[in-house]
């Protein structure tokens, strides 16, 4: 497996916990498309011989581009890359930029699976983390989505948010599993430095939930999605049966990615070397490298094999299926279970961590304490 | 040729902190070109930075100045800097037993201060010549008259003709000058007589080894002398004999009245103890100088690392540490919280934070300290004594007859307005109030016995916040007293944190349990199960806090394909899990232990 991201580093307005890089102007829209196509047509000669399995736009806010963009994105990277028929084609959209024309072009060009930030869906909540929509216009965009052809729709939500309650949290559930979506991602939210939330829950301006608050409104929307059918096939991901995102499956295997546009990150296989870069995140110089024929790259690591293997565990253990130790082992000649033995015993004997003939897995104790199960691994 | 003995001065400056101690040494020292003006970095002779920047010294120094006088001689002063801190009054004692006279130098716009008065006792005992000088007339609020009087009523020295100066800006200093050379005497001794060198203080060099700086008090010394420690017995070829220029400038000979350094390859500084005496081993002298003591510690701490690899590091910085400094003590300990470290004994509070301070900065080490203890003197049923720097070695009460702590007289001295709040807070500290003296008007001095336990922990710091600073203090060491101590231990989740006990008063032990029980509650980390927090005496319970367990790992977002941000936030912890140590089930944060330490 493979993938391909695309980062579209524009939004109407930022929200107010975001630190994506991301710029709530256009002025240099043009400029950055031309160079994104740019950077696909240099990677064209040397990713070929590579099958991608999955393409994934993403942002920002991918559908405030101009019309046409979308499309013209996807015809160039079919063009580039060798993108399998039966690929998995996201895009992500904000509910007031779903528009039935960027809808229709994002259909015309292949994509076939679209992401919906709806985050809250009360009107309140919205407001205060800086959401330009309201609940009903996520409403008309899924209905929007449905009509231009996609089935395959997922809603972000976001929990642990300023003025949040495990009501308002499970009334988002609702709206989202009433619409009958078949995938759902809900994230806590981090509170990252440098963003204005951060700014104003220092200053005492916003008060967000307690941990146990968060803990409880997890435990009982969890609890809700699971008698709605939805599967928790990742810490943060539902999905009803087949509808899982493989575009993210991929990241969670530690499989191979590539990263276009600004910022975006890239893990591949080079002359048999793991290896992890990514773009420059300051747009000028992005601009700038590509127009010399440069690739705007940074931090390119070469990644060990111990370091791999320890970056395929805490990957895979976010999936609840777990890490299958037949691809651990065909991928490292090791079995995960034998190589991480003490780890592995002390984490079963704390009831966190099961394993079976074919797969280790965390249990929900070992879930809820993933950090403190992570760092046994490291440990050893 | 010696240098016509009766042409040299030597003496100290006696001062309170801030006073302008420093400022003064440093203008004498521009005045007698000893330093080029372009070498002139301020406050010279405190050369440690933790001198310069508490403003006070730690260890005595000494620098040779010449200055023509207006008589028309050219005289050989001899500045001898001594520390200015109440755990170092023997270090004090020796530097000014190594002088014919001392200049006290008086702030105009703070009078007299308790530790100044113990310092000008110091000097009336060693016989020395005293030149009261009025500092700081330069400002604004300086009462120069009041000063004097102070002088006059307290100490009983007359100060009319006193000489009002700013170190600061120079104004009048070479009158002082003018002071030390008319009306301190030249030093006496004979060159010829058998040698007696006192050593008040000694500093260790990498290249040189320990360096002895010496008075010498009788006879002469030279390089290729045999000497020996009259205390010690030891015996050594002098390598080098020199003086201060500020900086070290071999000699060819140290003779009766000079002032100097003995080199003699010598590798420790427990060799060359201060107030010992230094003679000839063809030539001895019959006695050693009176005056020596053996420094013995008063207030031990366990010190671990904070991060459990570093035990070896921080053995070799102790080791380092003490060439320079013989007066600390030190020997492995082990707790079952913090693990392997050492348990050290200093001669007081300051000395104990500037050397956790020295470790900590010089030898870039993160420490973790225990509560600081004092030695217990334990009368066992048998009979027996003990004597416990630990609480942890403490035996059971079952065996003990009684228990007795160290007492010292303290003396604090304060404006009036103060008084009442500084005699509660002695109070507070199980002071028994001894005496009252109005000094003059606007001063008081209150003297106290009081158990040195109560004063090591956190009483500096009380005096100073209900006086507003402008009460001092200072205290001498008395004898034993019987008290009823307990021994206060904290259990976490059923499991005894032996770091954490201390040894109080009874009338004390349910306040501070409540109080660290809480604070521990406030920095042990929630974690995967509850964790009852309990204070107890012996086996009863006196307090009890609970740390609620925490439901779940803050989960990280998958920051797209970005997983280095996750992989560092991991290492973070992992780094953070280092600094834990484990009490039982417990992970508790170094920084714990120490936050426990400073609740009033």
């Amino acid at each position: 497996m493979a993938g391909i991201y695309i980062h579209i580093p524009f939004c109407k307005r930022k929200c107010r916990y975001c630190d994506f890089v991301s710029f709530p102007d256009f002025a240099h829209e043009d400029i950055y498309f031309v160079a994104l196509i740019s950077e696909m047509r240099r990677y064209a000669s040397l990713m070929r011989g590579r099958r991608f399995d999955t393409v994934f736009i993403g942002g920002g806010t991918p559908t405030v581009l101009k019309p046409g963009r979308l499309k013209a994105l996807l015809t160039e990277a079919k063009r580039c890359f060798d993108i399998a028929g039966d690929a998995e084609i996201t895009c992500e959209a904000n509910p007031e930029s779903a528009s039935d024309e960027k809808l229709g072009e994002l259909i015309e060009a292949g994509a076939n699976r679209l992401s919906l930030g709806l985050q809250s869906a009360d009107a309140a909540v919205l407001e205060t983390i800086g959401r330009i929509h309201t609940p009903d216009d996520f409403l008309k965009a899924v209905s929007a989505t449905r009509s231009a052809g996609f089935s395959n729709i997922n809603a972000d939500v976001m929990h642990g948010l300023p003025g949040q309650t495990a009501e308002s949290y499970l009334d988002t559930l609702r709206l989202v599993t009433d619409l009958e979506l078949p995938h759902i991602s809900s994230y806590s939210l981090i509170l990252e430095e440098g963003t204005p939330m951060f700014g104003a829950v220092s200053k005492g301006e916003l008060a967000l939930p307690s941990p146990d608050e968060v803990a409880d409104m997890e435990d009982a929307g969890f609890e809700f999605l699971d008698g709605k059918g939805y599967e928790r096939y990742e810490i943060s991901n539902f999905a009803m049966p087949g509808f899982e995102c493989r575009h993210n499956l991929n990241y969670w295997d530690n499989g191979e990615y590539l990263g276009l546009g600004l910022n975006s990150h890239s893990a591949l296989r080079l002359k048999g070397e793991w290896t992890r870069f990514h773009n420059t995140e300051r747009l000028n110089e992005y601009v700038k490298e590509l127009g010399e024929g440069k690739l705007p790259v940074r931090d390119t690591q070469k990644i060990e094999r111990g370091e791999e293997m320890f970056e395929t565990v805490m990957l895979g253990l976010r999936k609840t299926a777990g890490i299958l130790r037949a691809d651990f082992e065909r991928r490292f000649g090791v079995d995960p279970v034998e190589h991480y033995a003490p780890a592995v015993t002390e984490l079963e004997l704390d009831g966190m961590l099961e394993v079976t003939e074919e797969r280790l897995f965390l249990t929900k104790h070992g879930l809820d304490f993933q950090n403190e199960a992570l760092i046994k691994f490291m440990e050893q | 040729m010696a240098f016509p003995k009766e042409l040299i001065r030597n003496f100290s400056i006696i001062a309170h902190i801030d006073h302008g101690k420093s400022t003064l040494a440093d203008r004498l020292m521009q005045l007698t070109q000893t330093v080029a003006e372009r070498d002139m970095e301020e406050q010279l002779l405190d050369s440690m930075d933790i001198e310069r920047e508490r403003g006070i010294t730690i260890k005595s120094t000494a620098v040779r100045m010449f200055y023509t006088a207006k008589d028309g001689n050219t005289y050989m002063l001899n500045l001898i800097d001594t520390p200015g801190h109440v755990d170092f009054t023997y270090e004090v004692s020796r530097a000014l037993a190594a002088c014919e006279g001392a200049v006290l130098v008086v702030d105009a716009t703070q009078g007299i201060e308790a530790q100044t008065l113990a310092n000008v006792y110091l000097a009336l005992d060693n016989d020395l010549e005293i030149i009261p000088v009025i500092n700081k007339i330069d400002l604004v609020s300086a009462d120069p008259e009041n000063a004097i009087h102070e002088i006059e009523d307290i100490i009983g020295l007359p100060a009319e003709d006193a000489p009002r100066i700013s170190a600061k800006t120079g104004l009048n200093v070479e009158e002082v000058l003018e002071r030390i050379v008319s009306d301190i005497p030249a030093p006496k001794g004979d060159p010829e007589a058998p040698l007696k060198a006192l050593i008040f203080d000694s500093l260790y060099d990498n290249y040189k080894g320990a360096l002895s700086y010496v008075r010498i008090m009788e006879g002469t010394v030279r390089p290729g002398d045999r000497i020996r420690f009259m205390h010690s017995g030891n015996e050594f070829d002098v390598t080098e004999v020199g003086i201060f220029d500020p900086h070290w400038q071999p000699v060819k000979e140290l003779t009766a009245g000079e002032v100097g350094y003995i080199s003699a390859s010598i590798k420790s500084v427990a060799e060359t103890k201060v107030g010992d005496t230094i003679t000839l081993a063809n030539n001895p002298a019959k006695e050693p100088l009176h005056g020596y003591k053996q420094a013995n510690p008063m207030v031990f701490c366990g010190i671990y690392p904070a991060d459990g690899a570093d035990y070896e590091a921080l053995k070799e910085a102790l080791d380092k540490l003490i060439l320079n400094d013989a007066s600390i003590s030190y020997e492995p300990e082990t707790s079952q919280a913090l693990g392997y470290g050492f348990r050290c004994g200093f001669l007081g509070l300051l000395h104990m934070e500037i050397a956790e301070e020295r470790l900590e900065r010089e030898f870039d080490l993160d420490l973790v300290t225990t509560a600081p203890s004092v030695i217990y003197r334990v009368v066992m049923l048998d009979g027996s004594v003990r004597m416990i720097d630990n609480p942890s070695n403490l035996p059971s009460p079952m065996e003990i007859q009684r228990m007795e702590e160290p007492m010292v007289q303290a003396h604090i001295m304060t404006p009036p307005e103060y008084v009442g709040s500084i005699m509660e807070l002695c109070q507070e500290k199980r002071g028994i109030f001894i005496d009252m003296t109005y000094l003059e008007e606007n001063r008081v001095k209150l003297t106290y016995r009081m158990p040195l336990n109560e004063i090591i922990f956190d009483f500096f710091d009380g005096l100073k916040s209900r006086s507003r600073g402008y009460a001092s203090f200072d205290y001498e060491l008395g004898e034993y007293e019987q008290s009823d101590l307990v021994k206060l231990d904290f259990l976490l989740n059923g499991d005894l944190c032996d770091a954490l006990s201390t040894i109080v008063h009874r009338d004390k032990a349910y306040a501070k349990g409540r109080a660290v029980a809480e604070k521990l509650q406030e920095v042990i980390p929630r974690q995967q199960f509850e964790i009852p927090i309990q204070a107890a005496i012996g086996g009863k319970i006196i307090a009890r806090e609970t740390v609620r367990a925490v439901r779940k790992d803050v989960l990280a977002k998958c920051y797209g394909g970005d997983i280095t941000r996750k992989k560092k936030l991991l290492e973070k912890q992992k780094e953070g899990k280092k600094r834990m140590r484990q009490v039982g089930t417990v992970s508790v944060p170094s920084d714990a232990f120490m936050s426990v330490l400073r609740i009033n």
